[in-house]
């Protein structure tokens, strides 16, 4: 397990996997809980009981030693008895195991291992990597087709290479297999960003999380339509450098104000239709790269001006209600002026404003 | 202990009598050792549908005829008796096994614990075959466990129903137990308005 040839080496790859798969689990449903056990050394040992709590699994990793031969049935004989005192009945039960060392079982015994854990509905992930003994992946190979029911359960051999064991179980179904939650945590990480997609918390923000996914999308889109561009330039189309360059212009235009003139466009059309060609000569990513700011800056101006015009229609409609309430409370005086009730029109005027200023604030706003 | 109930009688309609199965609550209702996951529910319908198994059955896995089947109810229900329908060849249980109110029993728990009432069951292909119970030990059942620990000799061991006869009462048992509460706030279960357009948002 000190051996090299998975970097840094096999027992760190392992840890930060292990952590990695932890964090998913814990992260993909609040109710989740995880325990780890180590089955070299003296004997079986668990080191943390399911738990939902990710600091106890993370600080239980530290300080484990390498020694000894692994024992694989009774590693998931006790994993199986620790899943059977789980608080919480209801939750489904999936034992992980990275198989590192020679499994010195045959293939008869592990089969039956594998069968006893079908009946009792316990869903197996066999990660093989490390030491590569003869019939060791087929000995794994049948332990997880002996439990697997309805694809629930699956193994992954990992060649020993230069990337990192975590970066290619990311993508393995053992972190896919439980469906979106687990993929977004795993492209979040490997983005190095916190466990939410794309850094924000979709309960403090709901807003700007939904504006960051819809930006994405228009983005993809962009990018998609950019490739195409590209693609139209080198055949030798003209009219697609001429939309990218009225773009570039609506880009750098974004910190003045709106209304530009026409031969402001015109005289920078030739400029930079120039400088265009020659950068779509070098690489067509230059253009998606750029395409991707203007379309972030775009959305920023839509938002502004949805709010502008909110604020503006908001105003407008107090002014009008204010006004409608005050003409007609005026006439309603002026018509019965010998009547003494005064106070009484007075209230109900007012009470008329107040609800036509609501009414009409739950309209602009629903 | 079984007794022969001869069908042809008029003077009461034997469907109202095993109408427990009303009482079931399907949506938790699970098996150990079934073959298809989630067939354990087309094991329970009216008495008239009992040999009628065009919706599935419940089958174990091959080689290994054990089975358990968890029944929870949505009110406490006392017992009567059991009617458990089999398959054919040899792949009718031989045996059965009740424990009472008691959540999450696998295999290795079935075997070693003391159930409340143990049967031996004959082939009942027709469905004429019911099983008493000693029905001072089944008046509050709130879930109901059945093990199957053999058959006669067959594969795998199927069922195609389990009627049960008996009465509802409409009380609840005690349940603040079992109950799970949120430990963390899981947003897809919170939809807000923001998620689904635009707007301001606010929590419904």
């Amino acid at each position: 397990m000190r051996n090299g040839d998975y970097s840094p080496n096999r027992f760190q790859a392992q840890t930060d996997t292990v952590n990695l798969i932890c964090g998913a689990k814990t992260q993909l449903n609040p109710e989740n809980t995880v325990g780890v056990l180590t089955m070299a050394g003296k004997g079986v040992r668990v080191l943390v009981t399911p738990t939902s709590d990710l600091g106890k699994i993370l600080a239980c990793m530290h300080g484990l030693e390498i020694g000894s031969e692994m024992n694989l049935a009774a590693g998931i004989q006790v994993a199986q008895l620790a899943l059977k005192h789980r608080q919480n009945k209801k939750q489904q039960q999936r034992i992980i195991v990275f198989a590192g060392g020679p499994v010195k079982y045959d293939k008869k015994m592990l089969e039956m291992i594998g069968r006893k854990l079908k009946k009792n509905s316990i869903a197996l992930d066999v990660v093989n990597f490390g030491e590569e003994d003869e019939g060791k992946a087929e000995k794994l190979e049948a332990l997880v087709a002996a439990v697997n029911n309805n694809d629930s359960s699956h193994v992954v051999h990992v060649p020993p290479g230069p990337s990192a064991l975590s970066d290619v179980l990311i993508s393995s179904p053992i972190f896919t297999g439980d469906g979106e939650g687990g993929s977004s945590f795993a492209a979040a990480a490997a983005g190095g960003v916190s466990g939410f997609e794309f850094g924000v918390d979709p309960n403090l923000d709901p807003e700007l999380a939904l504006a960051l996914r819809v930006s994405m999308e228009e983005e993809r889109a962009r990018q998609e339509a950019a490739a195409e561009e590209a693609a139209k330039q080198e055949s030798g189309e003209h009219s697609a450098s001429q939309d990218a360059t009225i773009s570039e212009n609506v880009n750098t235009g974004t910190t003045e104000p709106e209304n530009k003139s026409k031969d402001q466009m015109d005289d920078e059309n030739a400029f930079l239709q120039q400088a265009l060609a020659m950068s779509m000569g070098d690489s067509s990513s230059a253009v998606a790269t750029r395409d991707t700011e203007m379309s972030e800056a775009t959305t920023d101006d839509h938002d502004l001006q949805l709010g502008e015009n909110l604020c503006w229609l908001a105003k407008f409609h107090f002014l009008t209600c204010v006004l409608f309430s005050f003409v007609f409370s005026l006439s309603l005086l002026t018509i019965r002026s010998d009547v003494v009730h005064y106070p009484l029109c007075l209230y109900l005027c007012s009470i008329l404003l107040m609800l036509l200023v609501i009414f009409l604030q739950y309209c602009c706003f629903p | 202990m079984a007794c022969l109930h001869d069908h042809s009688c008029e003077e009461h309609d034997c469907s109202s009598d095993w109408s427990l199965y009303k009482h079931i609550d399907l949506s938790k209702v699970s098996a150990l050792n079934e073959a298809v996951s989630g067939s354990v529910k087309s094991v329970f319908r009216a008495w008239e549908q009992r040999l009628n198994s065009s919706e599935g059955h419940l089958e174990s896995n091959e080689g290994d005829p054990e089975l358990i089947v968890f029944i929870p109810f949505t009110s406490d229900v006392k017992i009567k008796s059991i009617s458990v329908v089999g398959g054919a060849d040899g792949t009718s249980p031989a045996k059965m096994r009740a424990f009472i109110n008691r959540d999450g029993i696998d295999f290795s728990d079935a075997q070693n614990m003391q159930p409340v009432q143990e049967w031996d069951l004959v082939e009942n292909l027709q469905g004429v075959l019911e099983y008493q119970t000693r029905y001072s030990r089944f008046q509050s059942v709130g879930n109901i466990t059945l093990h199957f620990p053999e058959n006669f000799g067959g594969e795998t061991c199927q069922i195609h129903y389990i009627g049960l006869k008996g009465e509802a009462t409409q009380l609840k048992r005690d349940v603040v137990a079992t109950i799970v509460y949120e430990v963390m706030p899981n947003p897809s279960d919170h939809k807000t308005r923001a998620e689904t357009g635009g707007g301001l948002s606010q929590v419904e």
